[in-house]
């Protein structure tokens, strides 16, 4: 799969029939939600699109998925145009992209699957057992007859799952899997992405998390503001901020000077000032050098280290060095 | 390709009908309104007339039968019918995209015509078991005997008035994709149903204007050749212009269904209207 220069740009507001008839200029205001992304996505491999909410991801995923035409540029799903032969693109992957709202809760998971294995165009004596399949997949088969309305949140969840992969298909387009799952929901979906691979599938999903792209994905493309901002394993990408490890702190008292007095020990990675307090965000090569001096740089600059914590590097440090910003904000 | 999509036809009709099983009390309204809507028009038509002779040999001179019951529920039982047709797509369409379950759909490679209209033959289901309940109701409270043969003739009429419905059907589909809701034009052209394709009355009673109008709706013809069939005895080779504009309407109303929607379906595809509503 791959996406050349592509560019989606939605347009607010209204432009009346008698504005067009009188062939007035469009004034209305045109929002880029997908900025010129390239990407090229390997068979076999999970790749991951991470990014705050409303960075791009989900357009360019229903614009792969046909849901949406470009604006320009062009894509291809194994081989085939996206906007010239959508029908083709469609009969090649399963999608998870509408959650657990898309499927009839006052049928039953099993009838949910025949249906849109009719939809999916599967011959008649491959359906039962395709059914069988998806549902031992995603482990609902004793619960296949209970109405969908009955089932938890994760459950239908899965099903949604089981859908996707009804028509075997080699390609998986998964956009926001685990969003509003519980923990434990989560982490079986997850599993079962982890599970998809091995199998030979190739999967392009979309999330916030982090520590799930992190996990999951082979390679991820980093995108805000409609653009691919960095695009690697998420090791290299973790490797590019060139710290080992990342220090937080939370220093009381306005002191002119310490956070210049600790960016000579550490790469001042954010700063923030919420409830009295200054939050830092350092990078450094090691924790256990930087936070005795530290402290040493706050005390003479007049300030309290109040509250101090190690962590290892994250693709949220790496979004961070990258934008400025939080994946949350 | 043809069998697998007339497959998936068939499988968005099952699942509309396992949907409709399981709101069983939906078929109480069944027994209930096509007996009384009708027949409130019966009495009203009596009370007008006051049973004298005359009333009703004016009213046979404009409708062709003297059959007021017949007429009437004829008339209702086929206002019932091309609702579910005529409005069920968009409808359909309209539930698919507020419960979040039309991206679904148009993420597999299924004909949209299927998923269209195949729920549209699961509620023939009811409208059938109301033509019994009106067939029941006209020939015990009214002693309206309908030949066998005659309701063959009349199917045969339907069968051929389907074209003409599914493409107008399928055009208020496409309003769905631009507009997003489409209640107020429904209500409009209902409206317009009701009063010029002679639903309650002859159409000849209508101003030259109106009944010109009324001449290039096509429910007008079905109405008016279900009527002549089922009341008057007529035979289908008597109907054949009737039926001969009801295809042809057929056939530009699909071919017009077919260029509006594929250009609605991308007009939503640019604008990112499936999921809104």
């Amino acid at each position: 799969m791959d996406a050349r220069a592509l560019t989606k740009v939605f347009e607010r507001g209204r432009r009346t029939w008698i504005q067009r008839l009188r062939r007035e200029p469009d004034h209305r205001e045109r929002f880029v939600a997908v900025d010129g992304i390239e990407l090229r996505v390997e068979q076999g491999e999970i790749f991951g699109m991470l990014g705050p909410n409303g960075a791009g991801k989900t357009t360019t995923m229903r614009i792969l998925a046909t849901l949406l035409l470009p604006t320009s540029g062009a894509a291809r799903v194994l081989g085939i145009d996206v906007r010239e032969q959508p029908r083709e693109v469609r009969r090649r992957f399963g999608a998870v992209l509408s959650g657990e709202r898309s499927l009839y809760w006052k049928l039953t998971a099993r009838e949910n699957l025949e249906y849109f294995a009719a939809l999916y165009h599967l011959p008649p004596r491959r359906t039962r057992e395709r059914i069988e399949s998806v549902l031992d997949a995603v482990k609902l088969t004793d619960r296949a007859d209970d109405y969908v309305e009955r089932y938890s949140m994760g459950m239908r969840q899965r099903l949604v799952l089981a859908r996707a992969l009804l028509p075997d298909p080699p390609l998986l387009l998964l956009d926001e899997p685990t969003v509003g799952l519980d923990p434990q929901a989560a982490r079986d979906m997850r599993e079962r992405v982890l599970e998809l691979r091995s199998e030979g599938k190739t999967v392009l999903l979309t999330t916030h998390y982090m520590e799930e792209a992190d996990q999951l994905c082979d390679r991820v493309a980093i995108i805000d503001h409609g653009r691919i901002v960095a695009l690697d394993t998420p090791t290299a990408l973790k490797r590019t901020i060139q710290a080992e490890e990342v220090v937080r702190l939370e220093i009381a008292a306005e002191a002119d000077g310490v956070v210049s007095r600790l960016s000579e020990n550490a790469q001042v990675a954010r700063q923030e000032r919420a409830d009295g307090l200054l939050h830092l965000t350092m990078h450094t090569v090691s924790a256990r050098d930087f936070v005795p001096r530290a402290f040493d740089a706050a005390r003479a600059a007049g300030a309290t280290i109040k509250h101090v914590e190690v962590v290892p590097v994250t693709l949220e440090d790496v979004f961070l060095a990258l934008t400025g910003r939080a994946l949350r904000e | 390709m043809l069998l697998l999509e007339l497959r998936a036809f068939g499988a968005a009709a099952v699942r509309e009908w396992r949907q409709l099983r399981r709101y069983p009390t939906f078929g109480l309204g069944l027994l209930f309104w096509p007996i009384v809507l009708p027949a409130m028009y019966v009495l009203q038509a009596r009370g007008y007339s006051g049973g004298d002779q005359r009333a009703i040999d004016a009213f046979a001179e404009r409708s062709g039968t003297n059959e007021i019951a017949g007429f009437l529920f004829i008339g209702w039982s086929m206002y019932m019918w091309l609702s579910i047709v005529l409005w069920g797509p968009g409808t359909l369409l309209r539930t698919e995209q507020v419960r979040g379950s039309l991206e679904a759909l148009f993420l597999t490679p299924a004909s949209r015509i299927g998923i269209l209209f195949g729920p549209a033959v699961a509620h023939l289901v009811p409208a059938l078991w109301m033509y019994v309940v009106v067939g029941i109701a006209l020939r015990f409270g009214f002693g309206l005997v309908v030949e066998p043969a005659a309701v063959l003739r009349a199917a045969v009429v339907i069968l051929l008035a389907v074209p003409a419905l599914y493409g107008m059907g399928a055009l208020f589909a496409t309003l769905v994709l631009r507009v997003g809701e489409v209640v107020g034009p429904i209500q409009v052209v209902r409206g317009v149903f009701t009063v010029l394709c002679g639903i309650t009355f002859p159409i000849v009673i209508l101003p030259d204007l109106a009944r010109s109008a009324a001449l290039a709706l096509p429910p007008t013809y079905i109405i008016a050749d279900l009527r002549a069939v089922l009341l008057t005895g007529a035979d289908l080779v008597d109907l054949v212009p009737d039926l001969a504009i009801l295809l042809g309407a057929g056939v530009v109303l699909c071919a017009l269904a077919a260029v509006a929607f594929r250009r609605a379906e991308a007009y939503a595809r640019r604008g990112g209207r499936l999921a809104q509503y």
